[in-house]
């Protein structure tokens, strides 16, 4: 092939921190060619961010990098790690630039867009004036920004996260760079951005002839986009090769986990004899944008006019992207949210009881939440947290009555009991995620609602969880209405499928033919850009 | 813009209205009248008195005759200093308290900014430390131990400069009361900008800027130091006010013939027109100040919107 | 990022966040020496009136403006009427100590209450309590009290209820915030999904977790209030004869500097080495509480 661009050679960081020294990265050696897609893919924690930014010279103050990484892109070989800074910065933004993960926050609130890009070629370039006007207009229009000349003295704010995330690519692609570092770039944008920022890289290398390393936890965009691969796991590289091969027989058990983790199976259908449980009809919720002291409030319509039907032991789907209201109808149903409509649960009017009245009912209908970090109170220990809900539907329990029920609960979620008295921030996300679920099922309900209960979680932690939720649904025959903007774990529990978009349904099919053969526009887009099938 | 400078200056003036309507009524309330005394008064002379400063009108009237007035700039006359008006001797006061408050907040700025800057750059260093402890004891100790120590170390001990007066602003009369006065804010800017420092240097698109290949210099420069600087200017409104309070025990320690003093004198004899004119002179500049320092904050931060809001 | 999982090492018996908090802070060593010393001048001030040999406002005649000496028995001197200042500064600090005491609870009151009100509700209450919160910020109050002092009468009730009134303003914009960042919590979302009453959501979920920043605002508005009351005291609008307090102290040496140093010097050591222990224990409970600011 074409001759080596940048090699990492035994690359070692370490981190002096003040209970010790933890290895971030470990004798990690690969190498990128001219013009290929390099993948690093790992699960969080596995160094692969803190790999790259030390090519960049960009570690934290406390990181020790030894080793080596040869730049090849130069005027002869240089070891990156011991290049004077004057040459680094020489180096950065010219001939190997790098975007990020966080495309909301990686450009200066302060300055316009155009100065940011500018100030990249004022650098590295003899461009000035008019020139390098002209330049950033151009980049602009390259990276799909509409109307560049009015959008050249936007400040970053009034963009959306993924015109920021063109601009940053704007930004990197200035100096014309013979290596792009992309960090997770599309980790914050919803699926249809993300496809589109993909093409847009893809599109863009094809027209500058630059390598791209590119770091990412997820396996369907490396299959899309790379030459080859470097599977990490705890600071080493477990794996490398070219993409087709290490997808077809991966050699490590890591890499065959992360490959094999991804959803399968499918959920059995109820029969359509099952009872319903869950009648909803009309739901609408509002909510005041621009709050007055005084006049009426302006609205913004998150859910309109609803219709769902759940039956005992289906499981409901609900997919969309970020705005689309899918959270909001959740807690519209659990009455969380105002909301106006009728919901029945097992022929009760829920929608006209009151707190109290609503109480009893409240065991029956459970909720686990998305962010494993925020769902269990600090200051609670974990016995308190599962035990709460006991207290308030089985009051009369005594005190070792209710040690019990928690302790089952733990072993039925697979955690070790003994761990009752600890406090949250002991936990890891896919421990939490198994507290908040056994937190909700103490109380021994018939409907969970899930709302993204494993979208902060890496993907071998997901499967886990997952299969916890499929066992839990088997024995209890539990009903489930899932929320997830990830049609791959939807396809796999769901029975049936709300596509929700602006607070409507697109459209609602069972699982098997809605995925086989999408009826709208809209969820053959979201579905071309979630499994990143070819748009061409 | 100019449509929000117009909303904000039309929500100073309740406030405005607040401070003076409550001042007013406050000192209204006070029990007995202005002329109790060390003497009595024969009763015909007191109502004369009375009458003559339109105290003998129901309150609601006299509350009308002072807005009334007060929108004309005549904040009443004093009952102490009998040949003055009140605003007579704010105008007298007002241009020396000025200066020492300028002075003041110029140094504090100038110093507590950069000594911020710097202890974040060198975070957790012997310098971080230094810096950050003096600063701690700064805004600790204050002000009215801090100027009478100045005093008794450099006027009576060392004997460098004098312990008070004004000498028309010469410089050396400058000193003490202006570090006196400016110590406590350049400690809690010095804080306050270490800490933003901090935390815009942690920022993504702190980052960025290093990753375009700018030079430290650059980065802080260009990138780091205005959004850093944001909570500084938004805390200028209440560092003013604190400079103005400050102002008046400075004064009175010094012996500086500025506003300050004729408070505290006023304060002390009972003085309630002179007590109230100042407290409203002082209101409205105080407002006056957090409007400015509005209107700077939106004009350095394009992401306040003047309209929508 | 690099340290998942290592957590779980930790020993069976959990860590709550508030044991943490204590171990780090006594990690700080400022803050501990702060919290001794100040133990001991409040122990000092309120035990050691009765250790000097002279009453308050007892005059020793054969000792005016008289230096601090052992012999004497006046280890810090007399002022020009021939009292003792030592037990005069052990008093002051009495009354500096409990107007602290006294105004930061009856801020601490009106502000949580206040705060947790508005952040609760919301929405049109919510809006309705903080302009007027706001007003009241942008009004100049020290003008205000000192104006209050000079119509009603030095009062030391008046000084209690003026001060606590200045103070409660930061405290229910801190609670407030605090009330309305935790209501959107997730757990406090489960907590209403499973039915848990509003007074055990108030009580179990909001007040726990308000209560750090709560607790760190106490601490530092205790010395603010300490000196806002010298600063009463110092222009002549605090307390009165016979009582006396540290900034009525500062305000008399002041005066005689020239010739009786130690009469502004030892009352201004007091009150600064309490402002200053009382600021570094603040400092050091925000970092323990909080350690990701540091």
């Amino acid at each position: 092939m074409s001759q080596p661009l940048l090699e990492f050679d035994r690359l070692r960081v370490d981190f002096d921190l003040p209970d010790g020294t933890v290895t971030a990265v470990n004798d990690v050696s690969f190498t990128i060619y001219q013009g290929e897609t390099l993948a690093l893919v790992g699960e969080s924690g596995s160094g692969k961010s803190i790999t790259s930014t030390a090519a960049m010279g960009l570690l934290p103050e406390l990181a020790r990098a030894s080793g080596c990484i040869r730049w090849h892109g130069g005027a002869g070989d240089e070891d990156l790690l011991s290049v004077s800074r004057q040459r680094l910065r020489a180096i950065r933004g010219n001939e190997i630039s790098m975007i990020f993960q966080e495309p909301m926050t990686s450009l200066n609130p302060m300055h316009r867009i155009g100065r940011q890009i500018r100030e990249v070629l004022h650098k590295h370039t003899a461009l000035r004036g008019r020139s390098s006007h002209q330049r950033v207009l151009e980049l602009l229009a390259q990276v799909g920004i509409p109307e560049p000349e009015r959008r050249i003295d936007s400040y970053p704010h009034e963009l959306s996260g993924g015109q920021r995330q063109r601009v940053m690519i704007a930004m990197a692609l200035a100096c014309e760079p013979k290596l792009l570092i992309a960090d997770e770039p599309t980790t914050a944008l919803d699926v249809t951005v993300q496809a589109q920022i993909l093409a847009l890289l893809k599109d863009l290398q094809a027209r500058y002839g630059m390598a791209i390393l590119f770091i990412t936890h997820d396996l369907g965009v490396v299959r899309h986009l790379a030459d080859s691969v470097c599977v990490m796991q705890q600071g080493k590289i477990v794996e490398a090769g070219k993409t087709d091969t290490l997808f077809q027989s991966p050699q490590h058990s890591y890499t065959q986990m992360l490959i094999a983790a991804n959803p399968s199976g499918r959920k059995e259908a109820v029969p359509n004899s099952a009872p319903v449980l869950l009648k909803a009809q009309n739901i609408h919720v509002r909510f005041p944008i621009k709050k007055r002291l005084f006049g009426p409030n302006r609205y913004f319509e998150a859910v309109k006019n609803i219709d769902l039907t759940l039956r005992r032991g289906q499981t409901l789907g609900i997919v969309g992207e970020s705005g689309s209201g899918k959270t909001t109808l959740g807690r519209a149903l659990l009455r969380l949210v105002k909301s106006s409509g009728d919901i029945c649960f097992d022929d009760i009017d829920v929608a006209r009881l009151d707190r109290a009245g609503m109480r009893p009912l409240r065991s029956r209908m459970q909720v686990v939440f998305q962010d494993p970090f925020g769902s269990l109170s600090p200051r609670m220990t974990v016995g308190d947290v599962i035990g709460e809900g006991l207290r308030v539907h089985q009051p009369l329990l005594r005190r070792a009555e209710r040690d019990t029920l928690v302790i089952q609960a733990l072993e039925e979620v697979a955690l070790d009991p003994a761990h009752r008295h600890r406090y949250p921030h002991e936990f890891s996300g896919g421990q939490r995620q198994r507290i908040a679920i056994a937190r909700a099922l103490v109380v021994k309900p018939e409907f969970l609602l899930l709302d993204e209960p494993t979208s902060a979680l890496d993907r071998s932690v997901q499967m886990t969880v997952i299969q916890l939720l499929r066992d839990l649904q088997q024995r209890h025959g539990l009903t489930y209405l899932f929320i997830s903007h990830d049609l791959a774990v939807v396809r796999a529990l769901a029975d049936e499928v709300i596509v929700m978009r602006q607070g409507e349904i697109v459209e609602q099919r069972d699982t098997a033919s809605l995925f086989n053969a999408p009826r709208q526009t809209y969820t053959r887009e979201l579905m071309r850009a979630a499994f990143l099938e070819s748009t061409a | 813009m100019l449509s929000y400078t117009l909303k904000r200056i039309l929500q100073a003036i309740p406030t405005l209205w607040v401070v003076i309507t409550l001042s007013f009524f406050l000192m209204h309330l006070a029990p007995g009248g202005p002329f109790d005394g060390e003497r009595q008064l024969p009763p015909e002379i007191e109502a004369n008195l009375m009458a003559s400063y339109g105290l003998d009108k129901p309150v609601w009237e006299q509350y009308f005759t002072y807005m009334g007035n007060l929108l004309q700039g005549d904040l009443g006359p004093s009952f102490k200093y009998k040949d003055f008006s009140v605003t007579e001797l704010v105008a007298q006061g007002f241009p020396v308290s000025l200066e020492l408050g300028l002075w003041a907040i110029s140094l504090a700025l100038l110093i507590g900014i950069p000594l911020g800057v710097i202890a974040a750059l060198k975070r957790n260093s012997s310098v971080d430390y230094m810096v950050m402890g003096t600063a701690l004891a700064g805004v600790a100790i204050p002000n009215f131990v801090i100027a009478p120590m100045l005093a008794l170390v450099f006027g009576v001990f060392l004997a460098w400069l004098p312990v008070g007066g004004w000498n028309d602003g010469h410089w050396k009369n400058l000193v003490l009361p202006v570090v006196a006065l400016s110590i406590q804010q350049i400690a809690y800017i010095a804080r306050m900008m270490r800490a933003s420092m901090i935390e815009v240097l942690g920022s993504h698109f702190i980052r960025t800027a290093r990753a375009k290949g700018l030079s430290e210099s650059e980065v802080i420069f260009r990138h780091a130091l205005r959004p850093a600087m944001l909570p500084v200017i938004s805390y200028l409104g209440p560092a003013i006010a604190g400079i103005i309070t400050g102002s008046v025990v400075i004064e009175q320690i010094f012996g500086i013939p500025g506003i300050g003093r004729y408070f505290v004198q006023a304060a002390l004899n009972r003085d309630y027109t002179l007590v109230m004119g100042t407290v409203v002179f002082y209101g409205g500049l105080i407002v006056l100040f957090n409007l400015i320092v509005d209107l700077l904050y939106s004009a350095l931060d394009p992401q306040i919107r003047y309209d929508n809001e | 990022m690099i340290m998942n999982n290592t957590t779980l090492t930790a020993p069976a018996v959990g860590n709550s966040l508030a044991r943490d908090a204590w171990r780090r802070l006594r990690q700080n060593g400022a803050a501990t020496v702060s919290l001794v010393l100040l133990a001991v001048i409040s122990l000092v001030c309120f035990v050691g009136p009765w250790l000097t040999p002279w009453a308050l406002d007892e005059v020793d005649w054969n000792a005016f403006l008289a230096p601090p000496s052992i012999e004497s028995g006046h280890y810090a001197g007399t002022d020009s009427n021939g009292r003792d200042l030592l037990t005069r500064v052990f008093y002051g600090g009495q009354i500096s100590l409990s107007v602290a005491l006294v105004a930061t609870l009856v801020s601490l009151v009106i502000g949580v209450l206040y705060g947790a009100i508005a952040g609760y509700f919301g929405g049109r209450v919510d809006n309705l309590m903080m302009r007027f919160v706001d007003i009241m910020y942008s009004l100049p109050f020290m003008f205000m009290v000192i104006l209050l002092m000079v119509v009603f009468g030095r009062n030391i009730l008046l000084i209690y209820a003026a001060i606590g009134a200045v103070e409660w303003l930061d405290m229910s914009r801190i609670v407030r915030g605090q009330v309305l960042a935790l209501k959107r919590r997730e757990f406090v979302e489960a907590a209403h999904a499973l039915g848990v009453s509003s007074f055990k959501i108030v009580t179990r979920h909001l007040i726990p977790n308000a209560i750090g920043p709560v607790i760190i605002y106490v601490t530092l508005t205790v010395p603010k209030v300490i000196l806002l009351e010298s600063f009463l005291s110092f222009l002549g609008l605090g307390v009165q004869e016979p009582l006396t307090s540290w900034g009525v102290l500062i305000s008399e040496g002041k005066d005689m500097m020239e010739t009786a140093p130690w009469m502004l010097i030892v009352p201004s050591a007091f009150l600064a080495i309490t402002l200053l222990c009382l600021n570094f224990l603040g400092d050091g409970l925000r970092d323990a509480l909080d350690p990701k600011t540091r």
